[in-house]
Parts: C-alpha cells; structure tokens; sequence
C-alpha cells in the first residue's frame, strides 16, 4: 500500500466513509499496535490503546488534511502520542515496574518499515555524529517514550543535565539533517 | 560531559520544547499544555509538524504486531452501535438489490459506451473521479474538508474548525482558471454535509480552486462573493 493509497483512505475515512476506515485499519492496525506494544509494555493496555487511537482516527480524519504531515507520519504520530499521554498519567509505581521491563529489553530493532529506507539511513547517520549515549538517550526517548527523569536515571546524570544534552543533542540532529 | 561543554548555551524556545513534545520526554501536565498550544498557536504547530517529520523514520523500529480481532469488533461496537444490524434478511435484500442495481448501471455504463464509439466520441470515463481540497486561510480557523465527487455530482464537506458568525452564512463557491467565481451555494451547518454541484460544470479544469465566503444569511445577494475569503484550497485529483 502506498503513501497515496493511505492517503485516499484517511480522505474517504474523513467523509465517513466506513468500508474506507475498514480498509486503513487493516492496512496500518498492526503498525500502530506495534507502536502501542512497545511504548506500553504491557498487552491489555496496549490493546485499549488502540481502539482508542483508531477511535480518533475515525473522528479527526479531517484534521489530516490540514496537518501537512505525510500519512503514515500522521497515523504513527497519534498513536504515539495518545501511548505516550497514557504512559505519563500512569500511577508512579506502574512507571517504576516499566522503567525495570524496559531497561532489560535492548533488544534490536527490527528494521521492517514503511517508511522510505534513504530516509531511515539518513536519520541514521545524523544520529552516528551524535555521542554513543547521547545517540541511545534521543532513540530511547522516541521509540520507548521514556521521561527525562527515566532517562536521568537510566544514564545515571543529573536530570538537568539530561534536559541539556537531549536538547543540545536535537538541535545537532535538525542541523545535521539539513545539511 | 567536559566543563567546557555546561557552559555551552543550552537550546531554548520554542524549537526545542516542539522537539520535546515529539520525542515524548515531557511530563503529563507540560504535555498538556504543549497540546493546547498545538490547537491554538499556528507558529507552534508548525514547528511540532517539522519534527514530527524530521524524526519519523526513527518509527520504522517499531515492529509490526497484529492487534487480536477483538479489538476491531469493540471498536465497531462502539462507532457504528446505532447502524441497523443482525437483520440478515433485510441486509440480504439489500445485497441483492445493489447487485440488481450494479448491473442496471453497468448495462447503463456498457449504453453509454455503445453510444459514445458509435458516434465517434472518446470514450466516456467510467471510474467515478474525486477531487479533494484542504480548505484554510491565514488568519481565519474556519478549516474545511472538501471532497468533489464527479461521478455523483456533488461536493462532500468536512467541518474541521471554526465557527461561523451569527446571521452570517458560509457560501462555497468554485473558481476556474480565467473565470468569475461560479456559486456552488450556501453551506449547511453540520460535521458532514453534502452539496449538488451541478452548477461546477462537470470536471474541473487543472488549477481549479473551492473557496468559502462569509455571506449575509441567505447568500451573496449580488452572485459573487461580496464577504471575505475565510478558507480556500486548491482541488487534487486523487
């Protein structure tokens, strides 16, 4: 399925289109559980999380056309976002107990995509002029959703040294993929 | 980290907190208010789409995980609970009445054609052709989604954001290279709404436009918009 393909669905999904919505979601569900699973940890949740990501999907279909976002970016960006909000409202002992799940799994990743691979190479070697743990700091935070004070802990420095290096870190990353 | 290093000058401002937005290091309550600032501050907005673009190849990590089946019937359950359903004899007959239907408009279709090579004509189009327009203007939060439907004549319109005035209507109006603004009427109020779109002409030229007009109650009274542009968008094929 291509990036235009999705497109048109998420389109006919806006005009209430339901065999359209039947469609995405079956093209893009198990990207996006993928999503959930991992920022989650945790499989009911994960599973709640994607119904209500597909909810949004079906109501705020119409946003994507005014978001200029490139579809798949859309679709990816409201599931992260809708697992990281949940992640963050969690009750502080459910943080700690994932912090413990997720520091154990540095488990590779898995390099499946849809996503353009020149892309996902660039990104990459932006990321390599980055400082080793700098580099696992900015890949933790976006793939695992993991907080400023996780990562502080997780790096063992001070949170706001933490904050300064991600940040710096960012920065250095935006320049180097404008280059 | 060397002492050199501390008193680099540390990114601030609004670049880097739309960076930390996406990358998800902020806390709940920072979210919160980041989201706020998404739905109210253009600028902001901007910078959070350029990151999330700017980082998205970093997603490709995330693995493909089929959701079980459940998902998708609760879902179902839940969007479309006021559907008519369980009614197999009903859904039956309508089964084969869209079939019934199929076929008339397909002997239709297979008419036509006759007809067009008979008289020498090209050959009539028979995919149903959409056009779509993301409908905004600066300085306006009236967005809509347009959706110009030429097989069925009519022009289908997704109320993103904003409110029209009191004893104001939106008129939406169709522009062609070249041409006066041609009214394609008064836009209902509603999330979803439909609109004929006879008076378009048929298929639109490369470069047409939708846009919508602030108009008194009832419509421009002079036939072309007399109120401001309060959202506009180009048609794409798609």
């Amino acid at each position: 399925m291509t990036s235009a393909d999705i497109t048109k669905l998420i389109l006919r999904t806006a005009m209430k289109d339901r065999a359209a919505f039947d469609q995405l979601y079956r093209s893009t569900s198990a990207k996006l559980f993928g999503v959930c699973l991992r920022i989650l940890n945790n499989r009911a949740e994960a599973e709640e999380a994607l119904q209500e990501v597909f909810f949004k999907i079906w109501t705020k279909a119409d946003r994507f056309a005014v978001s200029e976002l490139s579809p798949i970016t859309w679709l990816v960006a409201v599931a992260r976002h809708h697992a990281i909000d949940r992640v963050r409202s969690r009750h502080p002992a459910a943080l700690e107990l994932d912090v413990a799940l997720g520091a154990a799994d540095p488990a590779p990743d898995p390099e499946k995509s849809v996503l353009a691979a020149s892309q996902k190479a660039q990104i990459d070697r932006c990321l390599d002029e980055l400082d080793t743990e700098r580099r696992m700091a900015v890949r933790g935070a976006y793939l695992d959703s993991l907080s400023y004070a996780e990562l502080a802990a997780r790096h063992d420095v001070p949170l706001n040294t933490m904050r300064t290096w991600l940040r710096r870190s960012l920065m250095k990353l935006k320049d180097c993929l404008e280059r | 980290m060397t002492p050199a290093d501390e008193y680099e000058r540390e990114p601030d401002g609004d670049d880097a907190l739309a960076a930390e937005y996406v990358l998800g290091v902020l806390q709940a309550v920072e979210r919160q208010e980041a989201a706020r600032r998404i739905d109210s501050d253009t600028e902001f907005r901007r910078l959070v789409t350029q990151w999330e673009e700017r980082l998205a190849p970093l997603s490709a990590s995330y693995a493909e995980r089929n959701p079980p089946a459940s998902v998708k019937q609760a879902l179902d359950r839940r969007l479309f609970a006021d559907e008519p359903r369980d009614r197999p004899a009903l859904s039956r007959l309508w089964r084969s009445l869209a079939l019934w239907r199929g076929l008339a408009a397909a002997a239709t279709v297979a008419l036509a054609l006759f007809i067009a090579v008979s008289v020498l004509r090209p050959p009539v189009e028979t995919q149903p052709v959409r056009f779509v327009a993301s409908l905004a203007a600066p300085g306006s939060d009236v967005r809509y989604l347009a959706v110009y439907d030429v097989a069925h004549n009519r022009v289908g319109l997704s109320h993103v954001s904003g409110p029209r005035a009191s004893n104001r209507d939106f008129e939406l109006w169709i522009i062609k290279p070249g041409s006066a603004p041609v009214s394609l009427g008064i836009i209902p109020v509603g999330a979803t709404v439909h609109l004929p779109s006879e008076k378009a002409g048929g298929l639109p030229d490369q470069g047409a436009a939708l846009a919508i007009s602030l108009e008194p109650a009832g419509g421009s009274p002079t036939g072309q918009p007399t109120g401001p542009v309060v959202a506009a968008g180009d048609l794409r094929k798609i």
